[in-house]
């Protein structure tokens, strides 16, 4: 009788660093991940535009001046809209994850996502009207 | 629970929490300091935004160190482990120790500033505490 | 569709054939088309033809499926790629090797563990239809694989233990009648466990009976970090992380 031969298997294929570019859930999770780049980045910038009022108050205006550059502008811009994308997303997630009940409703994720960014906006406004307005 | 399993939990509940502060607190700093201020848009005010806020000002100090806290937390402990998505995978434990070490700096050096631009507040605190 | 047959060379490649086409042909069909008339020795899994018993799952354009639920008028005027399921060793053609999967699914103890067994004269262990919502949903998993297919994270670390088996897991955390969440918790809040996973989502997309594995794998990380803070306290940990034990 032959003895049962064993054949090789092809080995599990190497996922490479561009794997999120060939499929849009991918993606969208990947562009998703990287607003966290541009999250830490302000925090970091925003952390010595304390440190500067604090220690150097004669080299703030300087840094000031420097937020008035096209720059910083476009990179505020740019910041702003990747956390309001990293916001939407995290309400919907945390929509399905855990979703909101009031009474016998409970939120769909989109639900959730609404009542999220309309919590977010009377937020900033009320942070807006406490310390900015009329000052 | 491994030990670092228990911490890591416990940092992954940190990191969930900074991604609520990052959502609701941090677009209107974003946006009163760095592109209302600059470009003069609603709304206009007398001073940065940021010194109006600070300087001896513990409500706004406080508001400061909790939105830039958190949400220097979850961006760097998300970046550091979508770094590790991106084809970094043998470099991960050095990268997450510079995140940490990041983390621990910045908040330490945040919390410092704050302090020091809130001088009636830190008195106030060390005559209770009577040591002034 | 992507062949390979050890037996006759080491390399994988691709082969082009062309089927009938009806209305309601499935890919499952085409391959048994493929197989009956055009080529033997084509070698894929399949057994129920109506998507509960886990075993047709292939990448169908690059996305896993159920050969059996993919409907050939979906890709009207398009290529059809087939390829076996990605993330996985491949035996033969579109046959995978799963072994690391049953492993993981056995590792989470999929049944019902109790602090003491009650005798059979004691009755059934009783659960309400509330009880029995807050699982259910997870129960429906069929180990197709797809979601292990389609997730990144195990195609970047095959350690990670997975989308189905940590839905398992979770499954049973939720079963009113399971006091296992000591033996279990460990087993999922390992560093290759949840911690693992950062929220790509895929596998939930592609699952075919609903259970969202990533919900299930969210929730128990959840519970992981309100564990968290109680086990901290634990004397083993602080011995751990102070400074001389803790002395």
């Amino acid at each position: 009788m032959s003895q049962k031969k064993e054949y090789p298997e092809l080995p599990r294929k190497k996922l490479g660093p561009g794997w999120w570019l060939g499929n849009r859930h991918y993606t969208v999770y990947m562009v998703r991940e990287l607003t966290s780049f541009f999250v830490a980045v302000f925090c970091i910038l925003y952390i010595y535009q304390v440190a500067v009022l604090a220690a150097t108050p004669g080299s703030y205006s300087q840094y000031l001046d420097l937020l008035r550059s096209p720059v910083m502008i476009g990179f505020s811009i740019v910041t702003l809209g990747f956390t309001l994308f990293h916001a939407f997303t995290w309400f919907y997630l945390i929509g399905r994850v855990q979703p909101l009940k009031f009474g016998g409703w409970t939120t769909t994720p989109v639900q959730s996502l609404i009542i999220n960014t309309a919590l977010l906006a009377v937020i900033s406004m009320v942070i807006i009207g406490l310390f900015f307005l009329g000052r | 629970m491994s030990v670092a399993a228990r911490l890591h939990a416990l940092l992954w509940g940190v990191f969930s929490l900074g991604g609520f502060i990052a959502a609701f607190l941090l677009p209107v700093l974003i946006y009163v300091n760095n592109i209302a201020y600059p470009l003069g848009l609603w709304p206009v005010t007398s001073r940065d935004p940021t010194s109006l806020l600070v300087t001896d000002q513990i409500i706004g100090s406080f508001f400061v160190f909790v939105a830039i806290a958190g949400s220097l937390f979850h961006g760097v402990f998300r970046f550091t482990a979508t770094l590790g998505e991106l084809g970094l995978k043998n470099q991960v434990e050095r990268i997450v120790s510079v995140g940490y070490a990041l983390i621990a700096v910045g908040i330490l050096a945040l919390l410092y500033y704050l302090l020091a631009l809130n001088p009636s507040f830190v008195n106030m605190v060390l005559h209770i505490l009577g040591v002034r | 569709m992507a062949r390979y047959r050890p037996e006759k060379g080491p390399k994988q490649y691709w082969q082009e054939y062309k089927v009938p086409y009806r209305r309601d042909t499935v890919v499952l069909d085409a391959l048994n088309q493929v197989k009956a008339e055009q080529d033997g020795t084509l070698a894929y899994r399949w057994s129920c033809r109506m998507g509960v018993c886990g075993s047709c799952g292939a990448n169908i354009n690059g996305v896993p499926r159920l050969t059996c639920e993919t409907f050939l008028h979906d890709f009207k005027g398009q290529e059809l790629v087939i390829e076996p399921l990605a993330n996985f060793p491949v035996v033969k053609d579109l046959v995978v090797n799963f072994e690391d999967f049953m492993e993981k699914l056995v590792r989470v103890k999929p049944w019902i563990i109790r602090d003491r067994e009650s005798p059979v004269e004691e009755g059934e262990y009783k659960q309400s239809a509330a009880e029995l919502e807050r699982y259910s949903q997870y129960s429906s998993c069929i180990n197709c694989m797809l979601c292990y297919a389609a997730c990144p994270v195990y195609g970047l670390n095959e350690e990670w233990l997975g989308p189905a088996a940590t839905a398992l897991a979770y499954r049973y955390i939720e079963d009113s009648r399971d006091q296992g969440k000591k033996v279990r918790f460990p087993i999922v809040h390992d560093m290759k466990g949840i911690w693992e996973c950062t929220l790509v989502g895929e596998c939930s997309v592609v699952c075919p009976k609903g259970v969202d594995p990533m919900l299930a794998i969210q929730k128990t990380k959840i519970l992981g970090a309100m564990e968290a803070p109680k086990s901290i306290l634990n004397p083993q940990t602080l011995k751990a992380i102070l400074p001389r034990g803790g002395q």
